[in-house]
C-alpha cells in the first residue's frame, strides 16, 4: 500500500466526520477575524500617522511665519517622530500597544521628553489583543490536542480498534498519517486567511513564507508531543480524557507556569534604575543651570562641544540662547548614565527572555512573529534610538546657526531636519541589509 | 442524600488521585501568587510614598527664585497602588504611575510597569485574579467533567434511577462537590480580602469581591456539571468543556477588546496635542505680555485700577498674563483630554458587554471595578494630578502678579537686578495623596457586572433544569 493512497483512505475516512467539519470552520472564522482585525489595527495606525504628518505641516508653517530668531525658532517647533507599522504587523502587534509609536519632540532636554507615552487604552491593553500571534502561540496547541488526544481512544470506544490494528501494516503509520492529516487541515484554516491578509497588506513574501514556516514547526511541535504521548505505552490504559489532561497540563507548564516563574527569575536578575530617577536628575541639572555661573555650564558643555571653544561669550550675562540650549544638552549629559542603565537593562530582559523562551515554544513562537513583524521590544528600542538621532541632528543643525551668530532667514529655518527623511533613510539602510 | 452523593464523589476523586493533585496545585498556586503580589504591592505603596515625599519635599527647598521658574521647575506626583491590588492588579501594569507636571503642559503618565517588563507576562501572569478566573475553571473541568458521564458509562446512573434517587438530587450532589473544589481553590483570595480588610479596606467592598468570584465559581461549576450531564460519554463532555474554556475565558474577552478598537477607534494624546495648538493660535502666549491676543486683559485691568499704563498698575502685568493664559490654556487642554477619556471609557464599555457572552468577561470587569483598578480609577488619577498641577501653577502665578514688581520683572536680565521672591513662597504646593474611590462608588460601578454574573447564574440554573428532563 502506498504512502498516498493510505493518506488518502485516512482523509477520506476523517472528512466523512461533520463535526471535524465544525471544528476547522470555528478555526478558519477564528483566523479570519484575528487577521480582520489586525490589518484595522494596521490601517489605523497608517492613518493616524499620516493625520498628524498634515496637522504637523499646518502647525510648522504657522509657528515658523512668526519666529525672528532661531532660538525661539527651535523652542517653538515641535517635530513628529513615528514608527511606521511594518506590512507584517497585521499579523503580530507585539509590542506596540505598550511602547510609543508616536512621540513629538523638540530641542529641549531630550531625558525630559522621550518617556512621555502616547499609549494605547490601558484597559484593552490589559484584555489583550486577539490577533495572528495569539491565535497561532496560544490558541494553536489547544486546537492541537483538541484534534489529536482521542486518536486511539476514540476508535477503541467505537469498536473499531482491534481490527484497525488488525489490518494495518503498521500501527504507528496509521496514528501518522491520520494525524498528519488532521494537523494538515488545521494548518490550512489557520494559514488561508493569514495569507489572503498578507496579499491585502502587500507583505513581503520572504516574511509570510518565514512566518508560514514557523507556524507549522509550532504546529509540528505540538503534533510530535501529542502522537508520542497518545500513541505511548503508558497511554494505552487511559481514557481520552486522561491523555487531554495530561497534554493540558504540558501546554499550561508551557503557556502559563514557564513565562510567569521566568518574569519572576528575570526580575531578580536584572534591576535598572527606576525611570523617575532620570527625571529628577535631567530636571534638578536643568534648573540649578540657571541659578549657577553660566562657566559651570559651558565648562560642561565643551567637554562634549570643544569645536565651540572660544565662542561662548555672551551679549548678556543674564540669557542667550545658546547658552540656554548648552544647558539643557548639559542636563541630557548628567543623566546619560542613568538613562544609558535603564535602556541596557530593558535589552538585557529582552535577551534573558529570549533565553527562556526556548522552554516555552508558545513564547518562543510569539517572539519570533513579532520579531519578523517587527513590533517586538527591539523594535521600541530602535525606534527610541531614532528619535535620539533625529533630536541629535537637530542640535547639529541649530548649534551652528546660534554659535556663529548667522543671520535669521526663513529659508534656513525651513531647510531644518524632518523625521519623515530620517525615517525614510533607515527603511532603505534596513532594506539593504 | 445530595451530601450522600457529593461525598461519594469526593471519596472517588480522592482514590483517584488526579483530582486531589489538581486541588492541591490548584490553591497552592494562588496562595502563592497572593504572597508574591501582596509583597510586591507594599514595596511599590512604600516606594511611591517615599518618592512623592521626596517629591515634595525638593519643591519646598527650592532656593528664592523668580516665580515663573517654579512653574517650569515642575513636581511630580505618584499614584499609590490600592488596597485590593493584590488580587487584582487591572490595569495598574499598563498605565504609567507617574506623572510630571509643569507649567503650560499636560504631561502623560510615564513608566508603565509593562515597558520595564520582560514581555512574558502577556498573556499569563501571576495574580490571583489571571488564575481564578482563567486556570481555576480549567481545574475544575479537569475535576468534574465525568462526576455524571461516568455513571452513565458504568451504568450506575440507571441502577440509582431505579433505586428512586431524584435526578435533581442526583445533580444538585455532584454541584456541590465540584463547587466545594473550587470554594478550595478560592480560599486564598478569601484569606487575601480578609487581609486587605485589615489594612484598611472597607468591608464592603471587600465581602462584594468574594461574593462576585463566589458567583463565578458558582457558574463555572453549573457549567461542568451541566454539560456533564448532557453528554453521552465521558470524552464528549471532556471535548465540549474543553471549547467552552477556550471560547470563554481565552477568546471572547479578547476578541471584545479587538472589537473595541476597531469600532471605536480613539485619537490618541498626541492627535489632540494637534488640535490644542491649533486652538492655542488664537489665545496667545503668555510669556508675552505683548501678545495681542492680551490687549483685551489689559484694557479691562487698566479700566479697574484707572490707571493709564500697565506700569502704574499696582500689580506685576506680566503675572496677570501668566495667571489668565493658564487659565485659558488649561480650559482647553481639560476639554481635549476630557473628551479623549470619554473615548477610551467608550471603547472599554464596548469591551465589557462582552460580559454577557462569556462569564470570564463579566468577572474581569466586576473584579477591576471593585479593586479599583479599572480605568475609571486611572482617569480619576488624571484628573487630580491635573487639579493639583493648576493649583500651584496659578498660585504662583498670583504670587509673580503680586509679590514681585513690574519693574524688576521686566528689566531681569538686566545687571544687578534681581527679580526673585522669597521661596517661602512655594509652601503653595498641596500634598498630593491618591486614594482609592469610596467603596459603595467602587460597588455602584460594579453593578452592571454583578448583573450579568447573575444573568449567568440563571442560565446555569435553566440548563441544570433542562438536564434534569433530559436524563429522566
Amino acid at each position: 500500500m502506498s504512502i498516498f493512497s493510505n493518506f488518502s483512505r485516512e482523509a477520506k475516512f476523517l472528512f466523512k466526520q461533520k463535526h471535524l467539519w465544525a471544528f476547522y470552520a470555528v478555526v478558519v472564522c477564528l483566523s479570519a477575524f484575528a487577521v480582520y482585525s489586525g490589518i484595522s489595527e494596521a490601517n489605523h495606525q497608517q492613518a493616524t500617522i499620516e493625520r498628524l504628518l498634515e496637522k504637523e505641516a499646518i502647525d510648522r508653517e504657522n509657528v515658523i511665519a512668526k519666529q525672528k530668531d532661531y532660538g525661539s525658532a527651535a523652542y517653538y517647533t515641535f517635530h513628529l517622530t513615528y514608527s511606521e507599522p511594518s506590512a507584517m504587523a497585521f499579523a503580530a502587534m507585539g509590542q506596540r500597544d505598550i511602547y510609543p509609536w508616536k512621540h513629538r519632540i523638540r530641542m529641549l532636554a531630550l531625558e525630559g521628553q522621550i518617556y512621555e507615552t502616547d499609549a494605547d487604552n490601558p484597559e484593552l491593553s490589559f484584555l489583550g489583543r486577539f490577533d495572528f500571534a495569539f491565535l497561532v502561540s496560544i490558541l494553536l496547541p489547544l486546537f492541537v490536542i483538541l484534534l489529536l488526544h482521542d486518536l486511539r481512544a476514540s476508535e477503541r470506544s467505537a469498536g473499531r480498534y482491534d481490527l484497525l490494528v488488525v489490518t494495518a501494516k503498521n500501527q504507528h503509520s496509521l496514528w501518522l498519517s491520520r494525524a498528519v492529516i488532521l494537523s494538515l487541515s488545521l494548518a490550512a484554516a489557520l494559514l488561508i486567511p493569514f495569507v489572503v491578509g498578507a496579499i491585502v497588506s502587500q507583505a513581503p513574501f520572504a516574511d509570510v513564507v518565514l512566518m508560514v514556516l514557523v507556524v507549522l514547526a509550532h504546529l509540528l511541535f505540538w503534533m510530535v508531543i501529542s502522537l508520542v504521548f497518545v500513541t505511548s505505552k503508558k497511554a494505552i490504559k487511559q481514557s481520552s480524557a486522561q491523555i487531554a489532561s495530561v497534554l493540558l497540563s504540558v501546554w499550561l507548564l508551557v503557556t502559563v507556569l514557564v513565562p510567569v516563574v521566568s518574569d519572576l527569575v528575570i526580575n531578580k536578575m536584572v534591576t535598572g534604575p527606576s525611570g523617575g530617577e532620570i527625571m529628577l536628575t535631567q530636571r534638578e541639572a536643568v534648573n540649578d543651570a540657571w541659578d549657577l555661573p553660566a562657566e559651570d555650564t559651558w565648562t560642561e558643555f565643551l567637554k562634549t562641544h570643544p569645536q565651540w571653544q572660544g565662542k561662548t561669550t555672551m551679549d548678556s550675562p543674564f540669557f542667550e540662547w545658546k547658552w540656554y540650549y548648552a544647558f539643557q544638552q548639559v542636563g541630557d549629559q548628567k543623566a546619560s548614565a542613568l538613562a544609558t542603565a535603564y535602556r541596557d537593562a530593558i535589552i538585557k530582559k529582552d535577551q534573558l527572555a529570549g533565553q527562556f523562551a526556548l522552554l516555552s515554544p508558545p513564547m518562543l513562537t510569539q517572539r519570533i512573529l513579532s520579531a519578523i513583524a517587527t513590533t517586538d521590544t527591539q523594535a521600541a528600542l530602535v525606534y527610541q534610538q531614532q528619535i535620539r538621532q533625529f533630536h541629535k541632528s537637530l542640535r547639529e543643525f541649530y548649534y551652528p546657526l546660534m554659535f556663529n551668530k548667522a543671520e535669521f532667514s526663513l529659508e534656513t529655518l525651513k531647510a531644518q531636519p524632518q523625521y519623515s527623511t530620517y525615517e525614510r533613510a533607515h527603511k532603505k539602510h534596513m532594506e539593504n541589509n | 442524600m445530595i451530601s450522600k452523593i457529593s461525598y461519594d464523589e469526593w471519596r472517588f476523586w480522592h482514590r483517584s488521585k488526579l483530582a486531589a493533585s489538581i486541588l492541591i496545585i490548584g490553591t497552592v498556586l494562588t496562595l502563592l501568587s497572593a504572597i508574591v503580589n501582596s509583597v510586591k504591592m507594599q514595596q511599590t505603596a512604600h516606594e511611591r510614598e517615599h518618592l512623592q515625599h521626596a517629591a515634595e519635599s525638593r519643591f519646598l527647598e527650592q532656593p528664592d527664585r523668580h516665580p515663573h521658574r517654579m512653574v517650569h521647575y515642575g513636581h511630580y506626583v505618584f499614584r499609590t497602588p490600592s488596597p485590593l491590588s493584590i488580587i487584582e492588579p487591572g490595569v495598574d501594569a499598563f498605565t504609567g504611575t507617574s506623572i510630571f507636571l509643569e507649567g503650560h503642559r499636560q504631561n502623560s503618565a510615564m513608566f508603565a510597569e509593562q515597558q520595564q517588563a520582560s514581555g512574558m507576562t502577556r498573556f499569563s501572569s501571576l495574580t490571583p485574579s489571571f488564575l481564578l478566573q482563567v486556570i481555576v475553571p480549567l481545574f475544575l473541568i479537569l475535576i468534574g467533567y465525568a462526576s455524571v458521564t461516568r455513571e452513565k458509562e458504568a451504568g450506575t446512573l440507571n441502577i440509582m434511577i431505579t433505586q428512586g434517587v431524584s435526578i435533581w438530587h442526583l445533580l444538585t450532589g455532584k454541584y456541590l462537590a465540584v463547587l466545594a473544589s473550587g470554594v478550595i481553590m478560592l480560599l486564598p483570595l478569601i484569606i487575601a480580602a480578609a487581609w486587605a480588610s485589615l489594612t484598611g479596606e472597607a468591608l464592603i467592598s471587600t465581602g462584594t469581591f468574594v461574593v462576585g468570584y463566589l458567583l463565578y465559581i458558582f457558574i463555572w461549576s453549573g457549567i461542568v456539571v451541566v454539560v456533564s450531564a448532557l453528554s453521552k460519554k465521558s470524552s464528549a463532555s471532556f471535548a465540549a468543556l474543553l471549547a467552552l474554556w477556550v471560547l470563554f475565558s481565552i477568546l471572547v474577552p479578547r476578541i471584545g477588546s479587538s472589537s473595541a478598537a476597531a469600532l471605536a477607534p480613539s485619537a490618541g494624546k498626541l492627535e489632540a496635542d494637534y488640535a490644542v495648538l491649533a486652538e492655542l493660535r488664537k489665545l496667545g502666549d503668555g510669556h508675552n505680555a505683548q501678545d495681542p491676543a492680551f490687549v483685551q486683559l489689559k484694557n479691562n485691568l487698566l479700566a479697574q485700577y484707572k490707571v493709564d499704563k500697565v506700569e502704574d498698575l499696582p500689580i506685576n502685568f506680566r503675572g496677570a498674563v501668566a495667571q489668565y493664559s493658564e487659565a485659558k490654556l488649561s480650559k482647553v487642554l481639560n476639554e481635549f483630554s476630557e473628551r479623549r477619556m470619554q473615548q477610551e471609557l467608550a471603547q472599554a464599555k464596548i469591551s465589557r458587554q462582552f460580559g454577557w457572552l462569556s462569564p470570564t468577561a463579566a468577572i474581569r470587569a466586576f473584579s477591576m471595578m471593585i479593586a479599583g483598578t479599572s480605568l475609571e480609577t486611572h482617569h480619576r488619577f488624571l484628573r487630580e494630578a491635573e487639579k493639583l498641577r493648576y493649583d500651584f501653577v496659578q498660585s504662583l502665578n498670583k504670587v509673580h502678579q503680586e509679590r514681585l514688581s513690574y519693574d524688576l520683572d521686566i528689566n531681569r536680565y538686566k545687571e544687578g537686578v534681581v527679580a526673585r521672591v522669597d521661596s517661602a513662597n512655594w509652601q503653595v504646593l498641596s500634598e498630593f495623596t491618591f486614594t482609592p474611590d469610596s467603596a459603595t462608588t467602587r460597588v455602584t460601578r460594579s453593578l452592571p457586572y454583578i448583573l450579568q454574573l447573575l444573568f449567568w447564574s440563571l442560565v446555569i440554573a435553566v440548563l441544570l433544569r433542562v438536564a434534569v428532563r433530559r436524563i429522566s
